[in-house]
């Protein structure tokens, strides 16, 4: 890997890393809004985490090994996504990383540590997060795999890179069936994976509706922060890979400063008006209820394998 | 070619003609009497074309060649017995409060519109017509089926409509893929029948398969045959009487004879297999839901509308045999069972306004309270199940022979057991119906049925023209050969 | 129109029709699922509309307005009119099959299409045919919703689908079908449609409601 690629590499890291708090701080903050609310402004969630980072690590008594490494992997996954993807540009992605089965991989790998976490603990609550989280992960496995084989099969690669060089270079593409379709599936997908509404309610901590904030109820102090952190990470991530997939203009060729400068402005524009968008879609939707969740997660799939379908044959 | 229009346009102008005057007695006979014109010009026409070939009118839109013409003359023979049994049926439902002379009105201008609707199916040069006149029949007779607004008759016509309207569609989707594949061949065919026979070498055989099998599906949805026969045994229950004659007597027939001319292109294009296949297959299915659901049978208007589904899955396995024999038998054996089954339903309609009830176990001691009623439907049903001198004996005898020389011999044993089981069971339902003592109290005098005259001397008349055809068939010989000709594909 | 453009606009028409579709297998509320036909009419005239221009023909162009107004505008109209005298009844559908299976046999009925349209295809392979297994799979789910479905406006949706689906099989293998012939399917559509509409009707005054598991008169 090239000093250009690392550097490339560490500016998206710090810029997600820096970025995704203020990400989940602007979504609340347009939600607040639009609820007539006057929102606890954008700044927030980095002062929760300042808060937690103070407190004492504690660790619930008889937790092993895979409860305290959990926050590590969630994190470091999400890290290496961020760090391969090619947000920003282009030109330094290293060739064996930004496959986007890799990817899919390791985000799914960091989901699966905080499960098995909150099956770790041994309290109700964690378990019956994990086993609705493992639910949910199931359902929606396959459609990001089937997505993105609908989107690899016209450019006959999955490495990202090479999808969005061939995106950028023919743009009529994004408007054909295929690109439609998949932008739908994995749309849902990144709905669901990172536990927003209707799927799973960010602000809950009703036991009877809660996923993701069940698994994470026993972390405290730093644990809390980096899993809190993490988890902002992993939503600019998928909202990040889903605009560099169907929206992939103003991503970089090069690697020169005012081009990647560019590239990290047009993320920044891009991902938070996808936030925006999503918060604001959150105001006018209920909660699914789980049972219905399936329903949504089936419906995506089938839109993926359409998608597939489509591919195979308008190209 | 005046002749040609003359049973397409006379039954819309009789329904004009109804709907302006209405239904009352001086135009009681009116149908009866356009029925009867209709059936002397449609034998003009046969003469002619069997003197002098196919005839067309209107573009080419209307081709009449030997079979169009036999299914004419099917067509005008049984819409004479149900128009002849029509107004003393409506004056009995009228005496019953069952209809107003609205409802009249309506039921005849319908009943017209629905002959000419079968009439162009007949008539129609190009698939695409054909189809169009198969669908305009459904939409016309749900209101006929629908006509009592029970709760029963209200059901069946939506199940009619909904099952046959989506069979009716598969049939659309093949006749566009037909078409497709006929604007490939270069012939320029389009959807012209005897075209697309002659070219039918030229046809890509992957899309004239889909096509064929969707058409078969389809068509045989609206004959009645399995596996979408769901809605016949409601449809025909629920129907006034002479509807469900119609309906059953030549509607069935109608459609089964868009199979025929599917089946012309599809042997000339896959070879006499495919269609042969799945036409074997649909007659046994047919077959063993007839026997199945026959047996404990508990409604007589029901029972004969089963006999229907038998005898349209003899239809599906002559022509499944092929061969001039087995499809002159076919052709006839329509007349026939149209003859015998339009007779049936309309005694079923005065048994049904006599009793007030649809139920063989409500119906007892027939033979001595109507004689006349009672040796009709006698009659009929031994008809119906083959027995000399009647047509249907005849044809059923040579499809049996025929499908044995045509390499059917097992499918033909099996069918024919079931044929026997049916037959069986309707002597016995009948003989129940026919004997036996009167429930009313012991020792009481049966009371007796009323048959208007009418409707009596058309049943006989019909009967007589069935038991005529099957003993000596020699003046439609001809045109059932030139017919069969046509089917088999032989110029 | 150059090739490319086409495909593309072929491509993007039949994959609006299919969408719709499974959209219709996928909504509970029978008004929302009207909404959605409606843009399936439109998606359909938008198909003929790009055909009528690659070949240049007005007559296709006639016949692409007469599908929109047909299919977006008439029949629609008729399904919500419909759905407005049937006040008081719950107006959601109850699938026979729940929505997550309907939803995985929709994804098989469409392989199960493209498998069956291989020969559609191969005959004259061009970027107009290549939709032909999308027409065959909306036919496929209309009859799939058709059979599943059990109230009785529900069942006329799937009905109407079928029919837009074959709608865009005939319209997708160049089928020059006569004038006459496409005005008598237009009619017979619009009078099928007709027909269910006033037996809905009737059906409600007799049965009070226009669910399907009251018709169990009549059986063996």
């Amino acid at each position: 890997m090239s000093v250009a690629g690392i550097t490339v590499a560490l500016v998206q890291a710090v810029v997600v890393l820096v970025g995704s708090p203020l990400l989940l701080g602007i979504m609340r903050q347009v939600r607040a809004r639009l609820e007539g609310r006057a929102g606890a402004g954008v700044l927030q969630p980095w002062r929760d985490l300042r808060k937690l980072m103070r407190k004492q690590p504690l660790t619930p008594r008889g937790t092993t090994e895979v409860f305290r490494m959990a926050p590590l992997v969630l994190m470091a996954t999400t890290l290496a996504v961020v760090a391969v993807v090619p947000f920003v540009t282009t030109a330094a992605v290293p060739a064996a990383g930004a496959d986007l089965f890799v990817v899919v991989a390791l985000l799914t790998l960091g989901a699966v540590a905080l499960a098995l976490a909150g099956l770790d603990t041994g309290t109700a609550f964690g378990g019956m997060g994990a086993s609705r989280e493992i639910t949910i992960l199931a359902l929606v496995e396959p459609t990001l795999l089937v997505g993105v084989l609908a989107l690899s099969v016209p450019v006959g690669s999955t490495d990202l890179g090479d999808i969005v060089t061939s995106t950028l270079r023919d743009p009529g593409r994004v408007i054909t069936p295929a690109h439609v379709l998949a932008a739908v599936a994995l749309g849902l997908a990144v709905v669901a994976e990172t536990g927003r509404l209707p799927v799973d309610n960010p602000s809950t901590h009703l036991e009877l509706t809660m996923v993701h904030e069940a698994m994470v109820l026993e972390y405290a102090g730093p644990d809390l922060a980096l899993v809190e952190l993490a988890s902002a990470m992993r939503l600019t991530v998928f909202l990040g890979l889903w605009a560099t997939l169907f929206a992939p203009w103003g991503i970089a060729g090069t690697t020169g400063p005012g081009a990647v400068a560019l590239g990290v402005a047009v993320f920044a524009v891009k991902v938070t008006a996808l936030g925006a968008g999503l918060a604001g879609a959150e105001v006018f939707l209920a909660k699914l209820r789980l049972f219905r969740t399936p329903e949504l997660l089936a419906g995506s799939f089938v839109l993926a394998l359409l998608a597939v379908v489509a591919s195979f044959f308008f190209g | 070619m005046v002749i040609l229009l003359i049973p397409l346009l006379l039954p819309v102008l009789t329904a004009v003609a109804y709907l302006a005057a209405g239904w009352r007695r001086s135009t009681a006979w009116l149908g009866a009497g356009s029925a009867a014109v209709v059936l002397a010009a449609v034998v003009v026409l046969a003469v002619q074309v069997l003197a002098a070939g196919p005839r067309t009118a209107v573009g080419g839109l209307l081709r009449a060649d030997a079979l169009t013409a036999f299914m004419l003359v099917v067509v005008a023979a049984v819409a004479l017995v149900a128009c002849a049994a029509t107004p003393a049926h409506l004056r009995g439902e009228i005496a019953a409060g069952h209809a107003s002379a609205r409802t009249a009105t309506r039921h005849t201008v319908l009943v017209q519109l629905f002959l000419a609707a079968m009439t162009l199916a007949v008539l129609a040069a190009d698939l695409g017509v054909l189809w169009v006149a198969v669908e305009a029949t459904t939409i016309i007779t749900a209101f006929l089926v629908g006509q009592r607004r029970t709760r029963a008759a209200v059901e069946a016509a939506w199940k009619y409509v909904v099952i046959c309207s989506t069979g009716i569609a598969l049939a659309l989707l093949g006749t566009l893929l037909l078409n497709y594949a006929s604007l490939h061949a270069g012939s320029g065919a389009g959807l012209d029948l005897a075209a697309l026979a002659d070219g039918a070498a030229g046809l890509d055989p992957g899309v004239t398969r889909i096509a064929v099998a969707l058409l078969i599906l389809g068509f045989g949805t609206k004959a009645g045959l399995a596996p979408l026969h769901a809605w016949l045994p409601d449809a025909h229950s629920q129907a006034p009487a002479p509807v469900s004659a119609l309906m059953s007597g030549v509607l069935l027939s109608v459609a089964f004879y868009a199979i025929l001319r599917v089946k012309v292109i599809a042997d000339a294009a896959l070879g006499v297999g495919f269609a042969r296949t799945m036409l074997v297959v649909i007659a046994l299915a047919s077959l063993l839901v007839a026997t199945t659901l026959l047996i404990a049978q508990r409604d007589y208007k029901r029972m004969l509308a089963y006999s229907s589904i038998e005898h349209m899955g003899l239809l599906a396995l002559g022509a499944a045999a092929g061969g001039p024999l087995a499809t002159a038998a076919v052709l006839l054996h329509m007349l026939g069972h149209g003859l015998a089954k339009s007779t049936l339903f309309v005694g079923a309609g005065h048994v049904l306004q006599a009793t007030g009830s649809s139920r063989i176990a409500d119906v007892r001691a027939l033979a001595s309270r109507s004689p006349v009623l009672a040796g009709c439907v006698a009659a009929g049903v031994l008809a119906l199940v083959g027995f000399p001198p009647f047509s249907l004996f005849a044809s059923e005898f040579a499809l049996a022979r025929a499908g044995f020389a045509n390499g059917l011999g097992w499918a033909t044993a099996a069918a024919f057991v079931l044929v026997l089981v049916i037959a069986a069971v309707l002597v016995g339902h009948t003989s129940r119906m026919l004997l036996g003592a009167s429930t009313a109290a012991p020792g009481a005098a049966p009371a007796p049925l009323p048959l208007p005259i009418g409707a009596a001397t058309t049943m006989v008349l019909a009967l007589v023209g069935c038991a005529v055809i099957g003993v000596g068939a020699a003046p439609l010989a001809p045109l059932l050969a030139r017919a069969a000709d046509i089917v088999t594909g032989t110029p | 129109m150059s090739e490319a453009l086409l495909t593309q606009l072929v491509g993007l028409g039949a994959g609006a029709v299919l969408l719709t579709a499974v959209l219709v297998l996928w909504l509970r509320e029978l008004a929302v699922v009207i909404r959605v036909f409606a843009a399936q009419g439109v998606a359909l005239a938008g198909l003929v509309a790009v055909l009528a221009v690659h070949e240049g023909s007005g007559e296709l162009a006639v016949v692409a307005v007469g599908v929109l107004v047909l299919r977006a505008g008439l029949l629609p109209h008729l399904l919500r009119r419909a759905l407005s005298a049937a006040e008081g009844e719950r107006r959601v559908t109850r699938p026979l099959v729940n929505v997550a299976a309907s939803l995985l046999a929709a994804a098989v009925l469409t392989l199960l299409a493209l498998a069956v349209s291989q020969p559609l295809v191969a005959l004259a392979p061009s970027p107009v045919t290549a939709a032909i297994p999308v027409g065959m799979a909306v036919v496929l789910i209309g009859f799939f919703v058709l059979v599943t479905r059990r109230r009785a406006l529900s069942q006329l949706t799937g009905f109407l689908l079928m029919d837009n689906g074959i709608t865009a099989v005939g319209f997708l293998t160049g089928a020059g079908v006569a004038l006459i012939v496409e005005l008598g399917v237009f009619l017979d559509v619009l009078l099928a449609v007709l027909v269910l509409g006033v037996l809905t009707g009737r059906m409600r005054d007799v049965f009070g409601r226009t669910d399907l598991d009251e018709l169990r008169e009549l059986h063996d």
